[in-house]
């Protein structure tokens, strides 16, 4: 009950949100946004603590039913969906404030906080896809909000990627629908191997075309091209959790697919598994590079969350432990930390309205808060201890080291420290410009600049969150190390 | 012998004798006595026709005079002989109704008596040759036929039609001697004239073998002179002009009566004279075959580029005649059976045509040319209804009667054993696309509405049924045989069967 | 009920029309009331024989030897004759109002009217030949639908429209000449007429003359190479794009090609030879083509009838997957597309009647101004792209399984085309939604858009309605369409 309604509740509170024809003053809107994310947020974080719940929807045809089921892996993804939402929600209270048509942006944003809920308690492939789709249409709007041209084009680019990987997984579940015994998620899989025998090869096929499929949303090579059109144009809070938490649920389609369906056993040592390690890795040295390269500040940010999702598939394309512990970690971390510097991000340009790094000198002379916010973050994205990233990197290495895959045994653990470099080399040079401007620049002219409480505030508890994630993972790897146990 | 035997002598005596009294009449009265004659000898035809579908004699041969065979005259008769005389007659009336009013105007008072006995002339030799049992008979009243058709043709006396007339006489004369010098050669080899003497002679030659090649060359001679008569592809020069300039009774009965007693004729010689065996055997059938492919398609495309409706017509007879040859063709029973039902069909389609067609050109002033037609089914209901249905019935829609014969046409066909079963299907379907392009392109545009204001200014008139009582009726006569051949056919297909086997 | 209802059922429009032209009425309103009467009581009859009427063959005149005019109901007359019962009276309504300004709307309703009875007679057909008659009608009364307008560009497409059709319809009487001699019987069964006798001894033969009337019945339902006809008909009132060019002519083309496929020639003697894979191959490749001059195109109908061309192509794919399955997803693809696809056009039509325009870059922010047209277009495009939730996922799901289940390989990548389509159409469809509700800034938004009146609405949003209720409770739907493939109705 409390399940069904944490997706309804959002859904037809956004849907309202849009309907009102108009809001006496901004502060009503404001008002019923912020309850209804709020009672969203309890209402799934009441899901989340309440224990293993089932719900069987209604089925609107034969093998295809709405079915949800609570388990912890979908917990990590709610847990970290809630926390970014309502996050970077109240940042938006603010920060919206120099977009128009906000109603919209607000209506839109609480009907995905309820289609994510879905998501992550999906029980079954069938709803996962209803669900994946539904938040690809339903973010579209967040994404083109400022209608300009470019943000036309980025939110059709993002929409069209979107729906080309969910058809591939459509494909898939197509095939799945003979193949597997049930399309509900069980830890390690539910092909039907009798079914199977003699067609191993189109089911490699299948599961191949399905990891690309959710890999686009996750910005996988060479399906990433959607990011860095659509991240720069979008308002801040929409690409903090675009690259915090919707590039998660490409992620977790992948882990539904490949832990819940098909099966680690099936793909291990397969050319499947080798073409997926190889795009992941390219995927994140090509995403450092091209980010390390890129001037524009919020598309240096989405190239490195290209690179920052690779780290993610690379963890699960390595099939082993510890390569999904830190994947899952990272998953983690990597939420709380883009939305950090995205919304840093934010604040800059709603401040000063710049947009390129190279205009960023001195900047941390006029909003040091956000800046120090920033450079938390990005120090935890290039992994140095003890913040958050480095535990995660720590256990991808371990990973492909433990893996016995040859040659990725070791090359991984080398691309990802090269891109680790890289992630040092694009991240910290603006905080360091921003600080320590240098000799030249004319400190005459600083004004203090720092946004309001209602935008440091956010930042703040997210660079504290990066911190002490990385101080005390135990608890957090304990929980995953335990799921993992009964995926692997 | 019952009294209606009598039937096929009077029928062929009255109508000629009819034309000899017209002479002297003044032209309304020669109309009337034609009239009269006509139906006269529809009843008596009806009334054999009963007697022979009823009765079991099969057929009967009738001595004419006091002589038997081989030194007399004989005509004989059976049901699909009854029939087709009996159809004849009802298109004939029935066309000269539909013209009355345009033949009316366009020939001269003089000339009227004139008209009617070259109609009743050329009705006489129509049934003598559907009647006779003797080639050389034949031969005479082919020669009648010729010289009435040439007359109705000119009898409306302008440039084109003498000209038509002109070149009808020639194609024709060609064709009748060619047809004489077959009938003399087979004359030589078999020494008889009358078709069932001949017969046995031939069923003589053939089994002992001899005389091949003069035999094949007698069959490809009369073939050929019948087929240059009935207007088959390539000899099909003449016919645009001589159906298209005529006055419109003497077009619509050209194109559904004269060509298809030619048809007739060689059908019956076919069975009743070389045997169909024989004629089977040979390679005639092959080139009457090709010729009648090429004829639907050349027909048809011929008919798509023509600007003049009556022209448009008279090609689309050519495409048709190709049908038939196409069914004769093909060298099996079922084929003759779809020819002849096709040349029912289409001699009630195309006199059909024929008259609506004069009706709208009459609602558009005058003028036969595409432009000036838009519209004019509404100016002409009763003729627009007619040209829908004659073209619906051309290109082959259900319960029209060219549906059953393109049916029967493709069920002859798939029955085959040989080759010519995908070019005859592949054709028909062609054939069948070419004629809905120019048919119903022609309905579109005689149903596209015209604004009032058009209409004024070019001075098109309205005419409504009441103006035209006679005209409509025959339109109305002409859609009910169509459909009781399109939706009754099963019955006519039996008699046209076991008329076929009388003929053995 | 006895079976002679079928016989009123398709005579009543038909004569109904023709007195529409004949009698006088005395304003509008008067024959609106008068042609909306006669198409929901021709729709009452319609159910009622459909669910309470007679089984067996209601012989209705005899021509030669087996070939007669005979009617009878089975799975897939309910199947048709119940979707183009519920369109119909919708369709109507909607003509009204978009006709309102028209000088010769009694001829439009006359012959819209008669289309109906056309229609129901290809539905209740028993056997090839009268389907055959009732399909040369069908292409003869919606004449004069197309070329109402009597523009140029109207007499050109009308002039493609009937050489098609009827070039088509001359390939498939072909058939139904081999039908009629290999065949035991004309009349339709499931699982095929054929002598087992022919089959073997003319087997090549029968298979060149099914790929020739699959072709030729394929022009109706607009497969490759003969699918220009049908954006080109475009020109036509909106009313007869939407129930005719989306729904009642080229499902007739459909219904004639699962007819034969099934019912005539039967699985048992196709599947698996060369022929059902070039006619699957031509659907395969009809789908993506069809979608893909869709997204080529601006102008909004031909837009939709480009996307009809690909969507038929779905029903024809599951006919010639030639598995129970694969029927029962085509049936389902043929009601649900109708249902989707008659939303779509009808939207584009109230567009066009409200403002005059029809190209896509015209739509600019209108989604704002006219609510209830463009919401139900979107849930039409939802349905149309395959989101789960709405119709069009349930039919593309029952296609699919169906080829998973045949495992057939080149059915694999009628999979792949099916999802190729989807992007596509994704990609023509979100177009026109997206820029109706997110214009650009500069964009101009047309002025005077506004919803139009109930008569337009109404129909609009039930069949709107009737794509996401279909798209959440298909199973008994599906249920019986398995029935009918399976023969058990």
């Amino acid at each position: 009950m409390m399940l069904i309604l944490s997706i309804i509740v959002p859904i037809l509170w956004g849907l309202l949100i849009l309907l009102i024809r108009d809001f006496k003053s901004r502060n009503a809107l404001l008002a019923v946004t912020g309850a209804g994310l709020a009672v969203a947020a309890v209402l799934g974080v009441a899901v989340i603590l309440s224990g293993d719940a089932e719900l069987f929807l209604f089925s609107f045809g034969k093998n295809l039913s709405l079915y949800f089921h609570v388990d912890n892996m979908g917990r990590i993804f709610a847990a970290i969906v809630i926390l970014v939402w309502l996050i970077a929600g109240f940042y938006a209270f603010e920060y919206m404030k120099h977009e128009k048509e906000e109603k919209r942006f607000f209506g839109f944003y609480v009907m995905v906080f309820g289609i994510l809920h879905g998501l992550t308690f999906a029980g079954n492939m069938v709803t996962y896809y209803l669900f994946y789709e539904l938040m690809t249409l339903l973010s579209v709007p967040l994404i083109l909000h400022n209608r300009s041209k470019e943000a036309i084009m980025g939110g059709l680019k993002y929409l069209f990627y979107s729906l080309f990987g969910a058809y591939m997984v459509l494909f898939g579940i197509f095939f799945l629908n003979k193949y597997a015994v049930t399309m509900d998620f069980i830890p390690g899989g539910t092909l039907d191997m009798s079914a199977v025998l003699g067609h191993e090869g189109l089911m490699l096929a299948v599961s191949f075309a399905m990891i690309i499929g959710f890999s686009v949303k996750a910005g996988m090579f060479p399906l990433h091209a959607w990011l860095p059109t659509a991240h720069p144009v979008a308002p801040a809070p929409a690409s903090a959790v675009m690259s915090g938490i919707i590039v998660k649920m490409g992620v977790l389609g992948v882990i539904r697919v490949v832990y819940y369906i098909i099966g680690a056993d099936f793909l291990r040592g397969t050319w499947v598994q080798t073409v997926w390690l190889i795009l992941t890795l390219v995927t994140v040295f090509m995403g450092s590079m091209l980010a390390y390269r890129e001037k524009v500040f919020k598309k240096r940010l989405a190239y490195s969350t290209v690179s920052q999702a690779s780290y993610i598939l690379f963890g699960l394309a390595l099939l082993q432990p510890s390569g999904l512990t830190g994947s899952l970690l990272h998953v983690v971390f990597h939420a709380v930390i883009k939305s950090c510097l995205f919304l840093s991000a934010g604040a800059i340009i709603y401040k000063t309205g710049k947009t390129n790094v190279d205009d960023l000198r001195g900047i941390g002379k006029e909003m040091p808060v956000t800046i120090w916010c920033y450079t938390i973050a990005g120090a935890a994205l290039v992994g140095i201890p003890p913040l958050s990233g480095f535990i995660s990197k720590w256990h991808l290495a371990t990973g492909a080291l433990e893996s016995g895959l040859g040659v990725f045994s070791w090359l991984g653990p080398v691309v990802l420290l090269v891109s680790a470099l890289l992630t040092a080399g694009y991240l910290l040079p603006i905080s360091i410009k921003g600080f320590l401007p240098g000799a030249d620049y004319n400190y005459s002219e600083i004004t203090k600049k720092e946004p309001k409480l209602i935008m440091v505030v956010p930042l703040l508890i997210l660079a504290v969150l990066t911190v002490l994630l990385g101080i005390f993972p135990g608890k957090l790897t304990e929980y995953i190390s335990a799921l993992i146990g009964s995926v692997l | 012998m019952a009294f209606v035997q009598n039937v096929p002598f009077f029928s062929i005596m009255l109508s000629m004798f009819s034309g000899i009294v017209s002479s002297i009449l003044p032209g309304k009265w020669a109309r009337r006595l034609n009239t009269f004659m006509i139906i006269v000898v529809a009843a008596l035809s009806a009334w054999l026709f009963a007697f022979m579908a009823t009765s079991d004699i099969g057929s009967y041969t009738y001595a004419m005079g006091h002589f038997p065979a081989p030194i007399g005259n004989e005509l004989r008769a059976g049901v699909l002989e009854a029939g087709t005389a009996l159809f004849f007659c009802i298109i004939m009336l029935l066309s000269l109704w539909g013209g009355r009013e345009k033949q009316i105007l366009e020939i001269t008072e003089r000339q009227q008596n004139l008209y009617y006995i070259l109609c009743n002339l050329l009705l006489s030799s129509l049934l003598a040759l559907i009647y006779t049992n003797d080639l050389f008979t034949a031969y005479v009243f082919i020669e009648i036929n010729t010289i009435a058709a040439g007359g109705l043709i000119m009898v409306r006396q302008n440039g084109h039609c003498i000209e038509a007339t002109i070149r009808y006489m020639i194609m024709s004369l060609l064709g009748s001697g060619l047809l004489l010098m077959g009938i003399c050669m087979l004359y030589d080899l078999t020494g008889h004239l009358l078709m069932s003497n001949i017969k046995e002679q031939v069923d003589i030659i053939m089994a002992a073998g001899t005389y091949r090649i003069p035999m094949l060359i007698t069959i490809g001679i009369m073939t050929v002179g019948l087929a240059i008569k009935s207007a088959l592809f390539p000899f099909h020069s003449w016919v645009p002009d001589a159906y298209g300039y005529s006055t419109v009774s003497s077009g619509a009965i050209l194109s559904s009566l004269v060509s298809k007693g030619y048809i007739f004729l060689l059908i019956k010689i076919f069975y009743r004279v070389i045997g169909f065996d024989t004629i089977a055997g040979s390679h005639i059938l092959n080139i009457l075959f090709i010729f009648g492919l090429c004829g639907m398609i050349f027909g048809s495309v011929s008919a798509i580029g023509e600007n003049d409706i009556r022209r448009m017509i008279a090609f689309s007879s050519v495409a048709q005649i190709g049908y038939i040859y196409m069914g004769l063709g093909l060298g099996t029973e079922m084929g003759v059976i779809a020819a002849v039902f096709h040349l029912l069909s289409h001699g009630a389609t195309k006199s059909l045509l024929f008259v609506s067609a004069v009706g709208l050109t009459d609602a558009s002033g005058g003028s036969r040319h595409f432009t000036d037609l838009t519209g004019a089914a509404f100016r002409n209901k009763t003729a627009g209804v007619g040209f829908l249905v004659g073209s619906f019935s051309m290109v082959g829609i259900p319960v029209f009667a060219g549906f059953v014969s393109k049916l029967l046409f493709a069920e002859a066909a798939v029955l085959l054993p040989n080759w010519k079963m995908f070019p005859t299907l592949i054709v028909l379907a062609v054939s069948t696309v070419l004629n809905a392009i120019y048919f119903l392109k022609t309905v579109i545009r005689i149903y596209t509405p015209v604004k009032p204001e058009v209409l004024a200014e070019k001075g098109f008139e309205c005419k409504h049924f009441k103006q035209q009582v006679l005209f409509g009726v025959t339109i109305v006569l002409f859609i009910i045989v169509n459909l009781i051949l399109g939706m009754k056919s099963q019955p006519i297909i039996e008699l046209i069967e076991q008329g076929l086997h009388n003929f053995m | 009920m006895s079976h002679y209802w079928i016989l009123a059922a398709i005579l009543l429009p038909i004569v109904g029309g023709v007195l529409l032209y004949i009698l006088p009425f005395k304003n509008k309103k008067y024959m609106h009331s008068y042609v909306e009467l006669i198409v929901i009581i021709t729709s009452v009859i319609t159910g009622l024989v459909l669910f309470k009427g007679e089984r067996g063959l209601l012989e209705v005149v005899h021509f030669v030897n087996n070939l007669s005019i005979s009617f009878k109901i089975d799975g897939m007359t309910v199947v048709f004759a119940g979707l183009i019962a519920i369109l119909w009276p919708l369709a109507t309504l909607y003509a009204f109002e978009y006709m309102e300004h028209d000088e010769r709307e009694k001829s439009f309703f006359m012959f819209y009217t008669m289309t109906y009875g056309v229609t129901l007679g290809i539905a209740f057909a028993s056997d090839i030949l009268t389907m055959y008659l009732f399909y040369e009608l069908l292409t003869l009364v919606t004449v004069p639908l197309v070329m109402h307008t009597l523009t140029r560009e109207a007499i050109h497409a009308v002039r493609k429209y009937l050489y098609f059709s009827l070039g088509g319809a001359a390939f498939a009487l072909m058939a139904m000449i081999f039908i009629i001699i290999y065949g035991d019987s004309c009349e339709f069964i499931l699982g095929g007429v054929m002598h087992t006798a022919a089959e073997g001894e003319h087997a090549p033969l029968l298979l060149w003359i099914y790929l020739l009337s699959f072709m030729g019945f394929g022009v109706k339902s607009a497969v490759w190479p003969t699918s220009s006809w049908l954006p080109q008909a475009g020109v036509a009132p909106t009313p007869v794009t939407a129930l005719l060019h989306a729904v009642a002519v080229v499902n007739a083309g459909a219904f004639a090609i699962i007819r034969l496929t099934y019912y005539s020639f039967g699985t048992d003697f196709l599947a698996g030879t060369w022929v059902q894979y070039a006619c699957m191959a031509i659907a395969i490749f009809t789908i993506v083509y069809g979608c893909s001059r869709a997204v080529k195109e601006s102008h909004i109908k031909r837009r939709l009838a480009w996307s009809t061309v690909g969507n038929l192509s779905y029903i024809i794919f599951g006919a010639t997957l030639m598995t129970p399955l694969g029927l029962a997803g085509a049936l389902s693809h043929f009601v649900i597309h109708g249902f989707m696809k008659i939303t779509s056009f009808f939207c584009a039509g109230a567009f066009m009647h409200v403002t005059g325009k029809s190209y896509v870059y015209e739509m600019d922010g209108v989604g704002r101004k006219m609510k209830c047209i463009y919401a139900c277009f979107t849930v039409s495009a939802l349905g149309l792209m395959g989101v789960p939730g709405f119709a069009g996922f349930i039919s593309k799901w029952n296609l699919t399984e169906a080829a998973v289940e045949s495992g057939n390989g080149l059915a694999i990548a009628g999979i792949a085309a099916l999802l190729v389509s989807a992007i596509l159409t994704a990609i023509y469809m979100l177009g026109v939604v997206h820029r109706a509700y997110f214009p650009k800034n500069e964009a101009v938004t047309i002025e005077n858009a506004k919803d139009p009146g109930w008569k337009m609405c109404v129909p609009i949003a039930l069949c709107a309605a009737m794509t996401v209720i279909l798209g959440l409770f298909a199973s008994p739907m599906v249920e019986f369409f398995e029935k009918i493939a399976f023969g058990i109705y």
